[in-house]
């Protein structure tokens, strides 16, 4: 496998890609999902049939055919063409929110159910409610469910291929293409994606670990 | 083509794309059953390994093991040069450790007290589990299996990247034939949406219906 | 009188508790003998040990006369011959009342279909819950639970029963129907080890009652004595919270 050791430059610059990929697009489907959920808890009933299609569309279609549709099929519509990365980043995040929201209004639901009538006693209006209140402690309780959608995205990033990205796995077939060596550089690969996968889980196992609010349980 | 002709020729590709799915489910359910079973009533190295393999196989793409497979054993091994076949044991090994993880924690729901119950009356823990353990597990796991079972006719896209001819290459061929961009796309989403969401909704209904009846 | 049941200086001990301190008693066929004693005196784990369900620590069970685990015999065999019925009824909850007597019958005794169903049938009725036999656990309420419980025991005909307090986890108007159907099998002869707080029953149908506390058995002695003059100071305690 020492031979990987002449693409290192190639190798670290494909893999650093996709942990910015996969960080960004969480973090950006972090805020489209609290909007979503948002949507859905206090929408009139367009908003929440809105956020239900948006829902339903991205969980239930592949990550690779929604790739397409914002890389070919949208500019062919609106004329607007976009860098790759820029599509991937916004598909990825639209593809986690969806995801998200689920999770979050679950969360946020169970707080504000248990919290409201402290926070109204208090005099806090609404908005202030969720930004102080239910929000904190809804972020709190998904850290389980959320690094399992870190880990989610961060495997799926290899979909990003198809509209060329030059992720990490890509580069495992730029290499491959060159050396002939198939086994070993796609050996490498996977076993990288595991070691960090494996370590970001961890990572935020501990985390959950330290700041959990006792008695507050994990949404599952 | 006319769209209904390109909308046909997708549909064509369905079959194929539930054998993947339905074929690589049956492969990660034998393989959760019994990594979750090793799991929980396994000597030491049995445990060992399930854990070992639930915690790799939860923390790599599936496109890399499918590649890994089709191009690095490949060559090797000649099974694997079929990508249909490759694809399905790719997507199936991943889905074992999945399922692994819905079973144990579905059998860890079902209670330490009915196992005791049970071996009271003389079952072995083999016995134990097949009539008592397991038949409730099944029940509890339903939501999850649902959703793995969506998850994988999605990722059964994947298998067009080594060739196989499922929906998503159907959709390619279009495109390139059609030089269209936009009918392919769309409508093969909604064919994905509309295959995942009885999978992912009724499962999951059904499941917590069961739940409460019985008491759980 | 040979005994069928039997422990000699049973200890078990989980991490830093010991649960039960060098017990032995045992329990001879016909017998009913009830176990007393304040919460945590470990009547559970002796009885769960007894009925070889838990692994003791030291010393030895012995059932008609042979020692269990030296001898290496089939503890599944053994434990379908040793009635056990929970506090907590633990039916399964995924087969009816009918089922739940069924299982037992036919995977482990190895009955046919209609054999199994037919005993079943008859061990209902032995606790009154015949007209149950399609309902579901979570149908029925827990006293109801308890007397299928008893009967999934005593459908395998067991050579003893054991009772790890079956009315504790039952509301009072429900333990009385329990309890009837206790006494009914105490009169019928059957082989019954209870621990229980249901000093009542004890005093109508035991043999003999055993006081432990902190893992220990106390005193022995019969209902009379007991309900009139206990020896030592704690049973004397114990009686008067009881009774008073």
């Amino acid at each position: 496998m020492l031979f990987l050791l002449d693409y290192s430059t190639f190798i670290i610059t494909g893999f650093l890609i996709t942990v910015e990929v996969t960080l960004i697009g969480v973090g950006l489907g972090l805020i489209l999902g609290i909007l979503a959920a948002l949507g859905d808890i206090f929408g009139g009933r367009i908003v929440k049939i809105i956020v239900n299609i948006y829902v339903e569309f991205f969980r239930g279609s592949p990550l690779i055919v929604q790739l397409f549709i914002f890389y070919f099929t949208i500019p062919m519509i609106t004329g607007i063409s976009m860098d790759v990365m820029v599509t991937a980043i916004l598909t990825l995040a639209l593809n986690s929110g969806a995801y998200q929201k689920g999770y979050l209004k679950g969360a946020m639901e169970a707080v504000f159910k248990d919290q409201l009538m402290a926070a109204l006693s208090l005099g806090l209006p609404m908005w202030k409610i969720f930004l102080y209140v239910v929000i904190p402690q809804a972020l709190r309780i998904v850290i389980p469910a959320w690094s399992n959608e870190l880990a989610s995205m961060g495997k799926s990033t290899t979909a990003l291929i198809v509209i060329g990205v030059r992720e990490f796995l890509n580069t495992g077939i730029s290499i491959t293409a060159q050396t002939f060596r198939p086994l070993e550089t796609y050996a490498f690969i996977t076993i990288t994606y595991f070691i960090w996968i494996y370590s970001m889980l961890k990572a935020l196992d501990i985390l959950y670990n330290r700041i959990k609010i006792p008695g507050l349980e994990p949404i599952i | 083509m006319t769209p209904l002709e390109q909308i046909t020729f997708l549909l064509k590709a369905v079959p194929v794309t539930l054998a993947i799915s339905f074929l690589s489910f049956l492969l990660g359910l034998g393989l959760g059953v019994s990594l979750a079973f090793m799991r929980i009533y396994g000597v030491a190295p049995l445990r060992y390994f399930s854990d070992s393999y639930e915690k790799f196989f939860r923390s790599v793409p599936v496109l890399a093991v499918m590649l890994l497979l089709y191009f690095g054993i490949g060559p090797l091994v000649p099974v694997f040069k079929d990508p249909f076949f490759t694809s399905v044991i790719s997507l199936g090994i991943v889905s074992g450790a999945n399922q692994s993880q819905i079973f144990r924690s579905a059998i860890g729901s079902v209670g330490r007290t009915q196992m005791l119950a049970a071996i009271s009356i003389g079952l072995t823990q083999l016995k134990a589990m097949r009539y008592v353990i397991l038949p409730q597990a099944l029940f509890l796991a339903v939501p999850g299996l649902g959703s793995e079972i969506a998850l994988l006719i999605k990722d059964s896209a994947y298998s067009f990247i080594i060739g196989v001819i499922e929906l998503m290459k159907h959709t390619d061929i279009l495109r390139a034939s059609q030089r269209s961009l936009i009918l392919p796309y769309i409508a093969s989403a909604i064919i994905y949406v509309v295959m995942t969401f009885p999978a992912a909704t009724y499962l999951d209904k059904w499941g917590s219906r069961k739940k409460r009846e019985l008491g759980l | 009188m040979t005994s069928i049941l039997e422990c000699q200086d049973l200890t078990k001990v989980y991490g830093k508790v010991i649960a039960v301190n060098n017990v032995s008693i045992g329990i001879g066929r016909g017998e009913t003998k009830v176990i007393f004693g304040p919460s945590g005196s470990g009547k559970s784990t002796l009885l769960r040990c007894l009925g070889l369900l838990e692994k003791p620590t030291r010393g030895s069970i012995y059932f008609n006369g042979v020692d269990v685990y030296a001898s290496k015999q089939d503890l599944n065999k053994l434990r379908a011959r040793i009635g056990f019925v929970f506090q907590d009824p633990s039916l399964f909850r995924h087969l009816t009342a009918l089922g739940n007597v069924m299982l037992g019958l036919k995977h482990v005794l190895g009955l046919s279909d209609a054999e199994a169903r037919r005993k079943a049938h008859e061990a209902l009725k032995l606790v009154k819950m015949e007209d149950w036999a399609n309902y579901y656990p979570s149908q029925l309420s827990g006293g109801q639970q308890q007397r299928v419980g008893i009967a999934r025991a005593i459908s395998m005909d067991p050579e003893v029963v054991l009772f790890d307090e079956p009315t504790a986890a039952l509301d009072v108007e429900l333990k009385w129907e329990v309890i009837a159907v206790m006494r009914d099998l105490a009169d019928r002869g059957t082989t019954m080890l209870v621990a229980t707080h249901e000093l009542r029953f004890a005093r109508e149908v035991a043999d003999e009652m055993i006081f432990m506390d902190q893992g220990q058995i106390i005193e022995v002695g019969s209902p009379d004595h007991f309900f009139t003059s206990p020896n030592t100071e704690r049973a004397k305690k114990f009686m008067a919270k009881i009774l008073g």
